[in-house]
């Protein structure tokens, strides 16, 4: 007969066999009332001779050809059954549980739709970047010769950044895309979703790819785009693909781009001065990062050589390293905060486990005594803790699911990615493994010091005092574990969130609040033209400032910490020319008078750009104070000369006419480094070159109410000049701080959520224990008052024990800190890893949580009936 | 019937192995329950043999797993539903095995039991 293994099935057999033995008994009985013997007397003998009914089932059962697989069931069930029985205990081991793996599923999934989220090419590991020192681009020659010299890569490719005006339609969008030459779509080992990529024999086409996300938005989707004509910069391009909908490129700087042209180098090919490039490289199979390193450290070598100043420090960085590089610090930080509260959450289930493995005692003797071999108690024991993992792990599923929403929902805008946030089905299931491992972990534990005990004392009544204090110094290590985990998860969201405030008490230098940045753009439009556009932007700025509620407004090519950083060569008038590659870089700033009055960035000595600064007039600079500090240390930089165009033996020069307080440039919280601000009148490039990289300009407007109830009226007033202008990057100043800090935040919200977890978690575990051990000694504290001991004694005594086990775990826990936390170092602003008044605060915040944890047991073993706790147990 | 007699003074315990040759046996005078196969092993054997409930109902079920007995269920003359096994070909089968099993035992045992002077085998 085959192994019947369907659940009714089993059922019925086991009615059977119930209905078979009570046949065997009613039937016994009846024979001995037969016999003569009074219906008690038939009963009991029939009983009697019957034997263990339990062992009879048992046996039985066991000839019924039970798979591993039905025995585990039964385990299942009666591990069930037990867990219905003491709804609080497994309600709260469950809770505990789904706690940890609800928080971590949730954070784990959001960490990983922001920061991890897979790049989707082929093979990406293989994929490289070669930069100058790592982050500068590169100029067409060196492409070409790197391209033609080195042995390691099988393709290389170059994009450029290429900012497009789509002016067909009805609104004039400025949209980000990228220039590429036709290696890069193959090397990425991608498809378009429609259409096809360009060709090596199209880069001098009009031709363009769209992103899914472009073509949903701006063309609904249309499935007859392919072949439609587009006005980008006033010129007509072909579309002749989309990109599937998650498609990222590239996946670090320009990562906004939703448009893919060819880029035509070759007018380029012996340029080695603009560096515009960025070069991605797949490498040979077999082919070490090492390996393609040398290979690029010997060719650029020999072309600095033969090129001085134009191949130093090229850099090769593998395309993963460059995407996650910045925030792998903060990345583990978060994944070892995520690791220290599940160990916690195990940590307290496995307390609880002990506890009751213990007050188990006499059931798990009991079912040895009746010859359930040790493997199957431990069987039994760990298919218990596997259930509650289990159990755990599902409502870890939903409440993380739960958590999931939540967080998406309330997330500001400043978490960009947030929405494609999912409950990652990898994610979920390591977590589950990850319960269903501790489960198993801490079941273990009380299993086998359950099935050692021996049989004889725990039988007896209240002995087996040895393996009970073995398992309460356990369980008290256990605790003591947690609080110094919970010390190590404070202290690091207390330097997280010290951090974040003193990087939002920052000072940028200038006031963000009341200011309003758009960006125009002329490209493709007829105030491209030359001389056009310093006309154009004197207007725009007029007009600006007539309106109501603006105080003031300015101009400059980009603002800020949001605006790209321009690092232009300058030579300083007087002194020796540097050698090829060696001058020093300020960030090239161009503006418009009023700029630094709305930006309240304070001129320091001298005065603004003004009106008059035109192309016609001597050329004019501020500088900030850094610059001005280390190129004329104890001079007055008024009046000195810097140049920043024109041959190094015919330099243009522009004479100094203000110091301007240092500002933050690009990151916030960055050390300043030279900036210069030039007059925009009197930038040709900006004003009279045609290429997109330089025509747009963008306007800041300082307002005494909510300058984003701004935005409607700039834009009218800005189309009302014409109406072909796409206006752009709308935003407030305060957004672009808040966006500036948030990774900051985000980490210093993540980290204090996982430690408020873990110290409620340190918590319930202290409590337990003390409740635990208050209940186990009822009888003696029973005693003790009955003999007239204070009842303040009693608390003392119970308090003092739960704070020992709080301050040893708190004492471990702060050693651990500070080696810890010195890992954080860098993710860590105006504060230092060993910062007392943090380690001060964590630690009585988290004493004082002990505290409270203990003294709800301890008050209730001050109120102890002694007479009722000598009566019974 | 066992009015004050005291019937498992001294029972015999049954060697391994033959507990199954003795259900098979008592099945062959016709289908029974499992408290009939304990009475009818103890009536047989003169209250000499006494069937532990613990063995008897793990034998039945393996026999039946292993298709020796059949089972079904019927009403007892008391009205007592109960299961009743009976003999199947495969079962008579392994009787007859069982019992020349038992029998080349019995020969041995006695073999050795009956012998009036110690083998000889070149001891002195």
């Amino acid at each position: 007969m085959a192994p019947r293994l369907a659940w009714f099935g089993r059922r019925r057999r086991e009615r059977e066999l119930d209905e078979e033995i009570a046949a065997h008994l009613a039937m016994a009985e009846a024979d001995r009332r037969a016999a003569g013997q009074t219906p008690s007397e038939a009963a009991a003998g029939a009983r009697r001779d019957f034997g263990s009914e339990e062992l009879v089932r048992e046996a039985t059962r066991a000839q019924w050809g039970l798979g591993g697989l039905e025995r585990f069931l039964q385990d299942v069930r009666y591990g069930a059954r037990l867990l219905r029985r003491s709804p609080a205990f497994s309600a709260v081991a469950i809770l505990t549980l789904a706690l940890g793996i609800g928080a971590n599923t949730a954070i784990l999934s959001v960490v990983e739709a922001i920061l991890l989220k897979p790049l989707g090419y082929a093979d990406p590991e293989r994929l490289v970047v070669l930069l100058h020192r790592g982050y500068n681009p590169v100029a067409p020659a060196n492409f070409f010769d790197w391209k033609a010299q080195t042995r390691s890569f099988e393709s290389m490719g170059a994009a450029e950044l290429w900012s497009a005006n789509l002016t067909s339609g009805n609104d004039p969008e400025k949209l980000t895309g990228l220039r590429m030459t036709p290696e890069i779509f193959p090397m990425l080992g991608i498809s378009p979703r429609l259409g096809r990529f360009f060709g090596a024999s199209e880069t001098r086409e009009r031709v363009v790819l769209l992103s899914y996300g472009l073509w949903q938005r701006r063309f609904g989707g249309d499935p007859a785009i392919l072949g439609r004509t587009l006005t980008l910069n006033g010129e007509p391009f072909t579309v002749i693909g989309v990109m599937p909908p998650d498609f990222v490129f590239p996946p670090f700087w320009a990562s906004e781009a939703e448009m893919w042209t060819p880029l035509d180098l070759s007018a380029k090919t012996s340029n080695r001065e603009g560096q515009s490039l960025r070069i991605f490289a797949r490498r040979r199979r077999g082919v070490s990062l090492e390996a393609a390193r040398r290979d690029v450290a010997v060719v650029t070598a020999a072309l600095e050589r033969e090129f001085p100043g134009t191949n130093r420090d090229v850099r090769v960085i593998a395309l993963q390293e460059k995407v996650v590089g910045d925030v792998r610090l903060a990345l583990l930080v978060l994944l070892g905060a995520v690791g220290l509260v599940l160990l916690i959450a195990c940590a307290n289930v496995a307390n609880m486990l002990l506890a009751r493995a213990s007050a188990r005692h006499r059931e798990i003797a009991l079912r040895a005594a009746l010859g359930a071999s040790r493997g199957r108690t431990i069987r039994q024991l760990l298919t218990e803790s596997l259930l509650l993992g289990f159990a755990g792990g599902l409502a870890g599923a939903a409440l993380g699911a739960a958590m999931l929403r939540l967080l998406v929902s309330a997330a500001p805008a400043w978490m960009p990615r947030i929405s494609d946030a999912r409950l990652d089905p990898s994610v979920l299931a390591a977590t589950f493994l990850l319960a269903l491992l501790c489960g198993a972990a801490f079941g273990l534990a009380p299993a086998l010091q359950s099935s050692r005990l021996n049989l004889q004392p725990a039988l007896k009544e209240g002995a087996s005092t040895g393996t009970r204090l073995e398992s309460a110094r356990l369980r008290r290590l256990f605790v003591a574990a947690e609080v110094a985990l919970a010390i190590v998860l404070l202290v690091g969201s207390g330097l997280m969130i010290r951090s974040f405030v003193a990087l939002r008490a920052a000072d940028p230098g200038f006031d963000p609040r009341g200011v309003l940045s758009l960006e125009v753009s002329v490209t493709g439009t007829a105030h491209a033209e030359p001389g056009r556009r310093a006309i154009l932007y004197r207007e725009i700025l007029e007009r600006f400032r007539t309106l109501p509620g603006v105080r003031s407004a300015g101009a400059i090519n980009h603002i800020p910490i949001d605006g790209d950083i321009w690092g232009f060569p300058y030579l300083v008038e007087g002194r020796p020319l540097p050698r090829p590659g060696e001058a020093p870089t300020a960030t090239y700033r161009a503006v418009l008078p009023g700029y630094f009055a709305t930006m309240r960035l304070p001129i320091l000595r001298g005065r603004d750009v003004a009106p008059t600064d035109t192309l016609g007039a001597p050329g004019v600079v501020l500088v900030n104070e850094f610059l001005a500090r280390h190129t004329w240390p104890g001079e007055d930089p008024i009046g000195k000369r810097l140049s920043f165009d024109g041959p190094d033996d015919h330099p243009i020069w522009v004479t100094v006419i203000g110091v301007v307080r240092d500002a933050f440039r690009g990151e916030w919280g960055q050390a300043p480094e030279d900036e210069a601000y030039l007059s925009f009148l009197q930038r040709s490039q900006l004003l009279e070159s045609t290429g997109p990289q330089a025509a747009y300009i963008t306007y800041v407007v300082r307002t005494d109410g909510d300058p984003t109830a701004l935005a409607p009226s700039l834009r009218s007033a800005v189309r009302s000049i014409d109406r072909t202008l796409p206006v752009s990057a709308i935003q407030s100043m305060t957004r672009v701080v808040d966006e500036a800090t948030a990774s900051s935040r985000f980490q210093a919200f993540l980290l204090a959520a996982f430690a408020a977890s873990a110290a409620l978690l340190a918590a319930v575990g202290i409590y337990g224990v003390m409740s635990y051990a208050v209940s186990q000694r009822t009888r003696e504290i029973g005693v003790r008052l009955a003999v007239g001991a204070d009842p303040g004694a009693i608390r003392r005594m119970v308090v003092g024990q739960g704070m020992t086990m709080a301050a040893a775990g708190a004492a471990a826990g702060l050693v651990s800190a500070l080696a810890l936390t010195r890992l954080m170092g860098t993710l860590l602003y105006g504060v230092r890893p060993g910062d007392p008044a943090t380690y001060v605060a964590v630690t009585l915040a988290l004493l004082g949580v002990a505290l409270a944890a203990s003294w709800l047991p301890a008050l209730r073993a001050s109120r102890v009936d002694p007479m009722r706790a000598l009566r019974g147990e | 019937m066992l009015k004050n007699r005291e019937p498992y003074r001294d029972p015999i315990e049954l060697l391994q192995g033959t507990l199954d040759l003795l259900v098979l046996q008592t099945l062959t005078w016709g289908p029974r329950h499992g408290y009939g196969i304990t009475q009818a092993i103890r009536a047989s054997s003169r209250d000499a043999l006494q069937v532990d409930t613990g063995s008897l109902y793990p034998a039945l079920h393996r026999l039946e797993r292993e298709g020796a007995v059949a089972s079904e269920w019927a009403v007892s003359e008391n009205r007592q539903r109960v299961k009743v096994y009976r003999l199947t070909a495969a079962g008579r089968r392994r009787l007859v095995s069982e019992r020349s099993r038992w029998e080349r035992i019995l020969e041995a045992m006695a073999g050795v039991l009956d012998a009036t002077k110690a083998p000889a085998t070149g001891e002195a």
